[in-house]
């Protein structure tokens, strides 16, 4: 655009704004071709349109303050005055019938608004009264064909054609209003010399708000002859309330002067646009032209009306069952959807298991799933940091749980719109404290825009002309943007109940997790005071037992025989013995209890002082002790120190008898964890019982062979856990075994 | 029984353990008078001269060998009014359990208990714990305050 062409665009803009705040509904005139006369209940005469000169043969003025009964006949009057009783003179025109007055027939319609009755008379070759039976013939062919008309393009088809049939004017669009508000022309009917305007775009400001408001008023809007001077309304305002007329609801109502402009430049005299109102909705107008003025008398008007009315019911049915097929098919894969993921515990494996319902479902071309951190991506989507990006956005700017936008370009901020080819995006939060977010994506719809009006129509009239079409198009095309295929209604509801079904599952698990986590802290509760009644109550017997055979040993030892003195040595041995496993087992219990405390251990340190403990045990025993590389790696002290001792002792106990008994001791490090190993030469074990090995209470061998509990391996795998690690095992028996565990790198 | 020796008060409720505690007391060769309570409520009557000992001479035991499981009011309880009352905190209180509760442990340090020792099931070395305290608490005038862990001999293995 140049600056000439800016300026121009900004000059129009302005013009376009103040059209939007024209009052268009109190213009305070009426278009010629009849009278308006506004009546108080008692049918005086109190406003007139300057029309009655022409009309009447009396002046407006003069008619103001007489009765009505001076221009009607009785037989008019009480037609009139029955009409007045009646209640759908509210806001709604009514067909009274052909009334006479100065020695012309009219077409007569009543009704009432602010205190106001309106009478309009539009003068009527007609004899009779317009009935039913006029209207009929007119719209009878347009319902016979409804039945075979499939689509709405073919319903707007068809609605076109009767139209052009019954009003003759010169071309007969009808479109449809996008949601942007823009007109875009469906179906058309025209005569050869009328240029078409077939799949062309009207801006939606050609269509002002309140525009749109009269059209859901007023459903017929005739304009006979842009060339017609108006004629003021005398008074000027309602004498009855003081304010502007309002002709919100008059056929006669004249029109902007704007609008005027703007069908001139199209090369219109006469237009007629019939209303096409979808669910309370203006959902588009059957639009006629005409080059030459054009009258549309009173039946015909209705005769349209009429078929707006069927049209509309008829796209609304349609949009209906097509609304309701579109929504059965996205039931159908969310069903789908939901199966799968209800089949898997986690809900993002079930979505990634269906990828293609995932994307069919909304329609996508790409989809992203953020999860817990993770970020999985499906079809064509921006790359990973794009749409981290874009939900980073969102989670901090959009409160909905549902977001949408056919134009990201429009609707986001540039820094977080992705490059390349996605125009539309659809979310739907999953967390309200996470940003776990299931996005869709669209890419742009490339269209080719053909604007109504001829391209190479230049202005060269004052200000109004800048209203042309062609202008309005340029102003507009300024600010549109690349778009995709928008979101539709249903899509963003499936979109809605597919997040809920998650969150049922979600929640439902993480009350399943909860249910579990509240039973096993019972349980642990129970297991605590377990192991306080073990720890304490079960120890004492075992301590008095211990105690009194010592004492009795002591006291009467001499006295007793062989024999008597091996039962007592039994007795507390075994005492000794059960006393030491529920100690063992009490340190087992509290291993999966106590807190860690991790520092930074040094095991080849950690080694050494654990064989000097076992001095004891290696006393007299030919045992050689050999170290490879060690590693320093985190952990708890005593903990690890438990499990060194552990290692190392059932090393010696195991080597017993071997000349020399040697224990290895030795490192390695993977790329993530930290690996020890403790290898002797002692009797090893059958491998087959390898998976019992670390079990509570397992024994692989003979207690008269060696001693001990069967706990100690059951703690170095707890305490070895407890760390995120792992133990194992190898051995042969007779051949040695090899003890290992590894801890993950820090 | 010399009289310069202040006496040993011991807190404990089951009776095998009281026979052989003395026995271990015995057999350590102390020569300070052993007091005997059997809970918790009767220990601090005797600590406060009140009741059944109201007409005791006045005067702080040696050290108190406290069982941490007591009816009425358990060793725990015992600690906390012995260590918030000013004529009382000086004195040396040893934890004595069979519980190895980390949790009782931990409340008696926090306490500021001077030892905690769990009874080791073997007699013999339960007679050497008892032996190890005896002469580091009992014979000592002036015990020092603070934490006693070097006698600690308990059997943790």
């Amino acid at each position: 655009m140049t600056s000439g062409h800016a300026e121009q665009a900004a000059a129009a803009r302005d013009l376009l704004n103040a059209c939007e705040r024209e009052p268009i509904h109190v213009p305070g005139s009426v278009q010629p071709h009849g009278v308006l006369l506004c009546m108080d209940e008692n049918l005086r005469i109190v406003q007139a349109s300057e029309s009655a000169d022409i009309w009447l043969s009396h002046s407006a003025d003069a008619l103001v303050g007489r009765e009505c009964a001076e221009l009607l006949g009785e037989s008019d009057m009480e037609r009139l005055r029955t009409a007045r009783g009646r209640a759908d003179i509210e806001e709604a025109p009514l067909y009274i019938g052909v009334l006479t007055a100065n020695a012309r027939r009219f077409d007569g319609v009543l009704h009432r608004n602010d205190q106001l009755l309106y009478l309009e008379l539009e003068p009527t070759r007609r004899e009779q009264d317009m009935g039913f039976g006029g209207i009929y013939p007119l719209v009878r062919s347009f319902v016979s064909n409804l039945q075979s008309a499939s689509s709405v393009d073919a319903l707007c088809e068809l609605a076109a054609q009767e139209t052009k049939t019954i009003t003759g004017f010169g071309r007969i669009l009808v479109y449809r209003f996008d949601e942007d508000g823009h007109g875009q022309v469906l179906a058309e009917r025209r005569d050869e010399s009328y240029e078409s305007c077939l799949g062309m775009l009207f801006p939606a400001s050609d269509v002002p708000p309140q525009a749109r408001e009269l059209y859901l008023r007023n459903r017929v809007r005739l304009i006979a002859d842009a060339n017609a001077s108006p004629s003021p309304l005398h008074p000027r305002d309602n004498p009855l309330s003081g304010a502007p007329t309002d002709l919100s609801f008059s056929g006669l109502r004249s029109v902007s002067p704007v609008h005027i402009q703007y069908m001139k430049n199209m090369d219109i005299l006469a237009s007629m646009s019939v209303s096409i109102i979808v669910r309370g909705r203006l959902w588009g107008l059957i639009s006629c032209h005409n080059a030459e003025p054009r009258q549309v008398p009173f039946d015909a008007r209705t005769a349209c009306e009429h078929l707006g009315q069927i049209l509309s019911l008829q796209i609304e049915a349609n949009e209906e069952r097509a609304q309701t097929q579109q929504r059965l098919e996205l039931r159908r894969i969310l069903v789908g959807l939901l199966s799968a993921i209800a089949d898997r515990d986690d809900f993002v494996a079930g979505l990634m298991s269906s990828p293609t319902d995932l994307l069919a479902f909304a329609g996508a071309g790409g989809a992203a799933i953020l999860f817990g951190g993770r970020c999985e991506l499906f079809g064509d989507t921006p790359d990973e940091a794009e749409v981290l990006k874009l939900v980073g956005w969102l989670s901090a700017h959009s409160s909905n749980t549902v977001f949408s936008s056919a134009c990201i370009d429009r609707d986001l901020p540039a820094d977080v719109v992705p490059m390349g080819d996605t125009a539309g995006v659809m979310a739907v939060s999953i967390s309200q404290v996470h940003r776990n977010y299931i996005v869709w994506f669209r890419p742009k719809v490339r269209r080719t825009v053909t604007w109504a009006g001829r391209p190479d129509k230049t202005a060269t009239t004052a200000e109004p002309t800048m209203l042309s079409p062609r202008n309005s198009f340029e102003a507009w095309s300024e600010t549109h943007t690349e778009c995709s295929r928008p979101w539709s209604a249903g899509e963003l509801d499936a979109a809605l109940e597919l997040r809920s079904a998650i969150l049922t599952i979600v929640l439902r698990r993480a009350e399943e997790m909860a249910a579990l986590a509240h039973e096993l802290e019972r349980s642990n509760r129970e297991l605590e005071a377990f192991s306080y009644s073990v720890s304490h109550d079960l120890r004492a017997p075992l301590r008095h037992i211990v105690g009194y055979a010592d004492l009795l040993r002591e006291l009467e030892g001499e006295g007793l025989s062989d024999r008597g003195r091996t039962y007592l040595a039994n007795v507390e041995e075994s005492a000794t013995f059960a006393g030491t496993l529920v100690d063992d087992l009490l340190t087992f219990s509290q291993m999966g209890r106590a807190a860690l405390r991790p520092t930074q251990v040094n095991i080849r340190e950690l080694a050494e002082s654990v064989i000097k403990d076992l001095d004891a045990e290696t006393a007299g025993r030919n045992v050689r002790w050999e170290f490879g590389e060690l590693p320093v790696l985190r952990g708890d002290p005593a903990f690890l120190q438990m499990v060194m001792r552990n290692l190392l002792s059932n090393a010696v106990k195991y080597s017993r008898g071997r000349e020399p008994a040697v224990i290895r001791i030795d490192g390695e490090d993977t790329a993530t964890t930290h690996v020890v190993h403790v290898r002797d030469n002692g009797v090893g074990f059958n491998m087959k019982y390898v998976g019992k090995l670390f079990g509570v209470f397992q024994r692989l061998h003979r207690m008269e062979d060696f001693e001990g509990t069967g706990i100690g391996l059951a703690n170095v795998r707890r305490i070895i856990e407890r760390h995120d690690g792992h133990v194992w095992a190898e051995g042969e028996t007779g051949h040695g075994a090899v003890f290992s565990f590894d801890l993950p790198k820090l | 029984m010399s009289t310069s020796l202040k006496p040993i008060l011991l807190v404990e409720d089951n009776p095998k353990d009281l026979e052989l505690t003395l026995i271990a007391l015995e057999k350590s060769q102390l020569a300070n008078e052993v007091v005997i309570t059997r809970d918790g409520v009767d220990a601090l009557d005797y600590l406060f001269c009140r009741g059944d000992y109201e007409s005791r001479h006045n005067g702080n035991p040696a050290v108190i060998l406290l069982d941490l499981k007591l009816p009425r009011l358990d060793g725990i309880e015992v600690l906390q009014v012995i260590r918030t009352t000013p004529a009382l905190r000086s004195i040396p209180v040893v934890m004595l359990t069979s519980s190895r509760e980390e949790a009782d442990l931990l409340r008696s340090y926090e306490l500021g208990v001077n030892a905690y020792v769990v009874k080791p099931v073997a007699f013999g070395e339960f007679v050497e714990a008892i032996t190890d305290l005896g002469i580091f608490w009992a014979v000592l005038n002036e015990p020092p305050p603070g934490s006693a862990r070097v006698a600690r001999r308990s059997a943790q293995k």
